[in-house]
This record gives C-alpha cells, structure tokens and sequence, in this order.
C-alpha cells in the first residue's frame, strides 16, 4: 500500500516577503502573458530572456518556489526531452523543454504572490463580469483541494483492495474500467463541494445587484517600473524577428 | 418571524424529500427540530432559507413565509438579507481565501459602505475571537474553528432569522457549547433561530426552547445477535509513534497497548491528531516508530479496516449488495445476511448507496469494511456523526460483537455517550498527548484529566451518568 505524507498539500503557497507580493495583480497578470508571449521566440532569444528571467525570480525571492513546481513536471520533461530530441533534433528538444520550463514558471510566479480573492478582483477591473470573475476564482482555490481528495479517495479505496492495478502500462489499459471506484467518489466529492459553495454564497446574498467592492486596487510606482520593463524587454526580443 | 404552511418537497429522482409540515419560528426563542436520519431535516432546513425552490428542482407544495416575504415570490439575495443559514459541513462552504475575507464577502453582498464593512467585520472577529487568525486559510483551521467562521460570516450582516443545519455534529463538546452559547445570546437579542440536529441533548433544559420532532419513515431496526467466530488473541503495540504533518508535530514519541476483545475510545478536541493517530495504525501514515500485533505465533504487521469519516470518498457501486461485496471472492453470505439487517440497511440493499442519507451512507461504508473481515478490528473515525439515536444504538451492539468475538475495535469520538460504551477510553491532551487512559468510567470520573485536555464535560452529560449510576 503506498503511504502519503498527508498533511502536505500541493497547492502553492503565498510567499509573503517577495516584493510582488505588493505588485498589482494586473500588472502581474500582464507580466504572465507577456512570459507566454516570449515562449513563441527563437532558442537564442529565449536563452536571453531566461537569463533575465532568472534574475528577475531571484528579486523576487521567487527561485525556490518555481524551482518546486518546474521539479514536479521532471518525468514529463526529461520524456518531451528525449522523444524530442530522438524523433526531431536536440535544437527542438532544449526549446520545447525551455517553453514548458519558462509557462509553468509564471504559474508559480502568479500564484506564489497573489491569492485568489486578488485574482478575481484583477478580473472584475479588467471587465470579467463578477459572476464569471468569482467563479474563476473559486476554481483556481480549489485545486489544492481537489488534490487532497484524490489522495484521499485513494488512500479509501486502498484500505478496502478496491484500488485499480495500473502498476504498468498494460495494467493500466487492461484494468481502466476498475477506474471507476476513483472517477465516481472524486465527482461525487466535487460536485458536492461545488454546491455546497453554491449554496453558502447564495445564502450570503451572492446574487445581489447592490453588490460592492470592499477592497481596491491601485497601481503604484512598482507596478508602473515592472510593466514599462517588461514592455522594453519585449520590443527589444521581438525587434527585427 | 418565519412561517412554513403545509410544505412538501420531493426530489425530482430520489422519490422523497419532506412529507407535509407546518411550523413556525418565533423571534427570541431557539426552536429545535429533531427526527430520525432521512426524516427531511435539511431539505426543510433549506425551504425555510429559500434554497428550496430557487436552487432545487423538484416538487414543493405550501408556502413559507420569511418576515413577510413569501420566499418562492422574491430573489435569494432579499431572502439573505433577512435570514442566514450555516451548513452542516463548515469546511465545505469556505470559499474565500483568508479569514476576513470569509466575512467581508457577505457584507460585500449587502452594498454597505467601506467603513461600515469595516466595523462590522472588526466586530465579528472580535465577538467569534477569530482577531488573532484574521489572515488565515479558512481551510487551515480546526473544525470548531471553521464552524465558529461560518456563524461570524452570518451574523456579520446582522439577520433577523438564523437557520443551522447540525450545526453541532462535528465539533467537540466544548466548542458545541461555546457555539450554543453564542445562539442563546443571538436568540435572546429578539432574532429567530432554527436548529436541526440530532444531538439535542446540548438544548434540553434551556428556557424558550421550542422543540419540533418530526416523524420518520425509519422503522425500529431489530438487532440480530450472531455467533461471529472468535478470532486469536493478539495485542497491538504503539511504540514511539511520531508522525509529523508539514511543520507541526502532531504525535509525538507515543506509546500504547491494546488488547484484543475491546472497544477502545480515544476523545480529545479538534484537531489533536485522531485521526492521524488512526490512519496511522492503518499504515496509511508516514510515521515514525512500530506499530506490530503480537500474536501466540510471533509479531505480525496491523491488518484492520478503516471507516473514514465521509462515506462519500467510498461509494461507487449501483446498490447496497455490489457496494459491501465487491472484489470479494467468495463473500461468506450468510455474514452479509446478518450484517446488512444489523446495520438496518436490509430495505435498502438494491439501493444505490449515493442516494441515501449521509447517515446510512455511514453505515454502508462500516458494511464494506466488515465484509472484509480484517483479520485484528476495526478503526472507526467518528462513527456516531450523522446518526440517529436508533442508529447509535445499534452501532454500540454491533461493536460489542465484534469485539467479543476477539476483534480490536477503535474509535476516535467527540459523543462522550458512544465514548462511555467503550471498554478503554483514551483521552488526548491539546498536544496529542495520552492525559488519561484507562477503564471508561474511571477516565469519566477523572474530572482534571478532563480539565487539563480542554474538553468540557456538558451538565446533560453529568447529570445523565448520576442518573444511570
């Protein structure tokens, strides 16, 4: 039976001390698409702007929780790396694995610095409806969770030998339909979250049209610094492609 | 206050819901309303606050009526501006990222302006003490906690009517009293409050209690006995048990012997480490220390069933039968006989188990775990939440068939009453220490061993045991 560290979550959490952490969510939702833009560039430009990548982690005090989350896509990387590098070329393999590298590292960045009550505040200002905005929000703060129920179903279907044999590939395929003792209680589990959070929000007057925002956001000199940078940085990566 | 006329509600796939009931909720006074598991307690609990019809399809009939609005006839929001509902499940209606969010978010919701938000969420954090956690993850906190949140999320807009659906069901007995304190002062301010749950021992005796039982369709369950087959003796060892969750250590370097042949309680407040301690000895744990079962033949490694807390995390099959009998080669039949008729479950063997009360659902995930025979016991977490008297009665029969019949049965519990029956009883302190332990009475008399772990042994409690004494 495999034993879990339980009490571990994987959801990332706030690293209060990096100075994003006072950045406006906007700016860094705007720092976010501005990485994913950088991916689509050549290796050699994206070289450069890992370098400025890395110094801008570092900053942050931000290197150690990226650092955890890119460990956790290893398996996934080193196969991408060797499939690539085996059936196209090694140019190919190194820039597929920096793309994935540099996506997964502004996820970190996102949400090592800003809670999901900021993101849907972010979303409101930027024109989301709030009904849409608040639910976003909700989904991203429930992924830790879901992840503690499935190791908790798991952990259930185990202590009653119930728990599907994938130990290998042909097990996995051959056995696929015992999968069901898992698929079932984790929608079962979630969909009784979901309307449990349904049900409390409604109950707090979620639908009400005089609905207002107790917090604010406002841009300061930090945000107008990283987005001018930002914005530099990327006319000279994509000047003359 | 609040006026319900001939309601019904029936499900649009279950077949049931509520059979017709008229009742009404006056201001200044606590009413409480009982009933047998499945009876309909939430699914009134929920027309009264407007959930039903607004969320819910279904068939309802009658009408209820919330200071003065008829609720099928206004949006949900106007209902939540009168009256507020707290859940059975605290950690299931957080959504909000830090403490004050949780609270903000309703005041937001009632459009009130920035400062005046600020006042009420400063008064609730300090009235439900929650100041010192105010940034917290709501989902990091213990379960009294969270249900002390849930209220302060509420009453932060200040209703005129509060709805509780068991709001006591998982909290120990300290925290129930404490919640119970807060709810008399609420009701004694001139609000309405309506309460559903099974453990109402807490209310009895209070003034102004206005008690509503409603009927059941449950029938009285007989208790079959049956001459299970003794199983060896054994005796389980806990030596140095450590096991560290993140930064904290939750049991530290414990030491304990249990003999088979025994029930064995182990009480203590939220968020002790209970649970932890169980999951341990049922090797789902990183831990630290040995956990062995010294049998006449040597040492051998922990075999016992664990029944979680949510059945939910177990059920998948389309009955009762596939539910207890799946995977098992050749399922001893005659032990499902009796078993599924003792745990009163005989009338829903065809049943899908996702389509019953959470209190049945208990039941069934105990079944599935017995069908398996583990060969030292049984590991039960909280097996009395969710469950009527009856029910709980009948647990306390089976138990001590089991373990007559040789097994080791264990079991964490905030229910001093299911906790009286056992043989042993292990009382924790707030660090997971082991503050007593011994014979179940002598543990119950021991009023500083009780003192020292935090928990309150409630006046209902005591005056129940000079009763049967």
């Amino acid at each position: 039976m495999r034993v879990s560290p339980a009490g571990r979550s994987r959801q990332l959490a706030l690293v209060e001390d990096s100075p994003l952490r006072h950045a406006d969510p906007r700016t860094k939702l705007f720092l976010s698409l501005a990485v994913s833009l950088v991916v689509m560039t050549s290796i050699e430009r994206l070289l450069i702007f890992l370098a400025v990548y890395v110094l801008f982690l570092l900053w942050a005090r931000l290197i150690i929780p990226t650092v955890e989350h890119i460990w956790r896509l290893k398996w996934v990387l080193i196969l991408l790396f060797f499939f690539d590098w085996w059936l196209i070329s090694l140019d190919h393999a190194i820039l597929i694995c920096l793309r994935l590298i540099l996506l997964t590292g502004v996820f970190a960045l996102f949400f090592s610095t800003t809670n999901t009550r900021e993101l849907g505040l972010a979303l409101e200002k930027l024109r989301v409806p709030y009904r849409y905005a608040f639910s976003l929000s909700l989904a991203f703060q429930s992924l830790g969770l879901l992840d503690d129920e499935w190791r908790t179903i798991r952990e259930a279907q185990s202590s009653r030998g119930a728990l599907p044999n994938v130990s290998s590939f042909w097990k996995f395929i051959t056995n696929v339909g015992d999968l069901i003792s898992l698929t079932v209680p984790a929608i079962v589990l979630t969909t009784k979250r979901a309307w449990a959070i349904t049900e409390a929000s409604y109950a707090r007057g979620f639908d009400s049209p005089h609905r207002v925002s107790y917090h604010s956001l406002s841009f300061t000199r930090l945000d107008t610094l990283l987005v001018t940078g930002t914005m530099i940085l990327l006319i000279l990566l994509f000047w003359r492609r | 206050m609040l006026r319900a006329n001939q309601i019904s509600f029936r499900y649009p796939q279950e077949g049931h819901g509520l059979s017709p009931i008229s009742l009404n909720v006056e201001r200044g006074r606590i009413t409480l309303v009982t009933g047998p598991s499945g009876c309909g307690k939430s699914t009134l609990a929920r027309c009264l606050m407007g959930l039903i019809p607004h969320l819910y399809n279904g068939e309802m009939t009658g009408e209820v009526w919330l200071n003065g609005y008829r609720t099928d006839e206004v949006p949900m929001w106007q209902l939540a501006e009168k009256a507020g509902m707290v859940f059975q499940n605290p950690a299931a209606q957080m959504l909000a990222p830090t403490v004050e969010d949780e609270i903000i978010f309703g005041l937001e919701n009632l459009g009130w302006a920035h400062d005046e938000i600020t006042i009420r969420l400063e008064t609730a954090l300090t009235d439900f003490n929650l100041a010192h956690m105010r940034h917290r993850n709501p989902q990091t906190l213990s379960g009294g906690e969270q249900q002390r949140l849930a209220l302060a999320a509420i009453l932060a807009r200040q209703p005129d009517a509060l709805i509780l659906d068991e709001p006591l069901s998982m909290l120990d007995t300290t925290a129930a009293t404490e919640l119970i304190a807060y709810l008399q002062k609420f009701a004694v301010s001139g609000k309405a409050l309506v309460m559903f749950e099974h453990r109402h021992e807490y209310l009895d005796g209070l003034p102004e209690l206005h008690h509503i039982a409603l009927d059941g369709k449950e029938r009285e369950t007989e208790f079959l006995s049956a001459n299970l087959s003794a199983r060896e003796r054994f005796k389980l060892n806990i030596d140095q048990l450590q096991v560290q969750l993140g930064k904290r250590e939750v049991i530290q370097n414990l030491d304990l012997e249990m003999n088979s042949g025994q029930i064995v309680a182990i009480v203590g407040r939220n968020g002790v480490g209970k649970t932890t301690l169980l999951r341990s000895l049922a090797g789902l744990q990183k831990h630290d220390g040995k956990v062995t079962v010294n049998t006449a033949h040597g040492n051998e490694t922990p075999n016992f069933g664990i029944a979680f807390q949510n059945p939910d995390l177990q059920m998948f099959n389309a009955s009762v039968r596939d539910e207890m009998l799946y995977r098992l080669p050749n399922p001893d039949l005659n032990y499902f006989r009796w078993l599924i008729s003792a745990l009163g479950l005989e009338r829903y063997e065809n049943t899908p188990p996702l389509l019953l009360s959470e209190g049945e659902k208990k039941r069934v995930a105990l079944g599935l775990v017995l069908m398996r025979q583990p060969a030292h016991g049984l590991l039960l977490d909280e097996p009395s939440l969710g469950q009527d008297q009856l029910h709980k009665t009948i647990l306390i029969r089976l138990l001590r068939t089991l373990a007559d019949a040789g097994q080791l049965v264990i079991m964490t519990t905030h229910d001093l009453t299911l906790a009286s029956h056992a043989d042993r009883l292990i009382l924790l302190g707030p660090g997971g220490e082991v503050i007593a332990d011994g014979l179940s009475d002598a543990v119950l008399n021991d009023s500083s061993a009780w003192q020292k772990s935090g928990i309150l042994l409630p006046d209902w409690f005591l005056r129940g045991r000079m009763e049967s004494q």
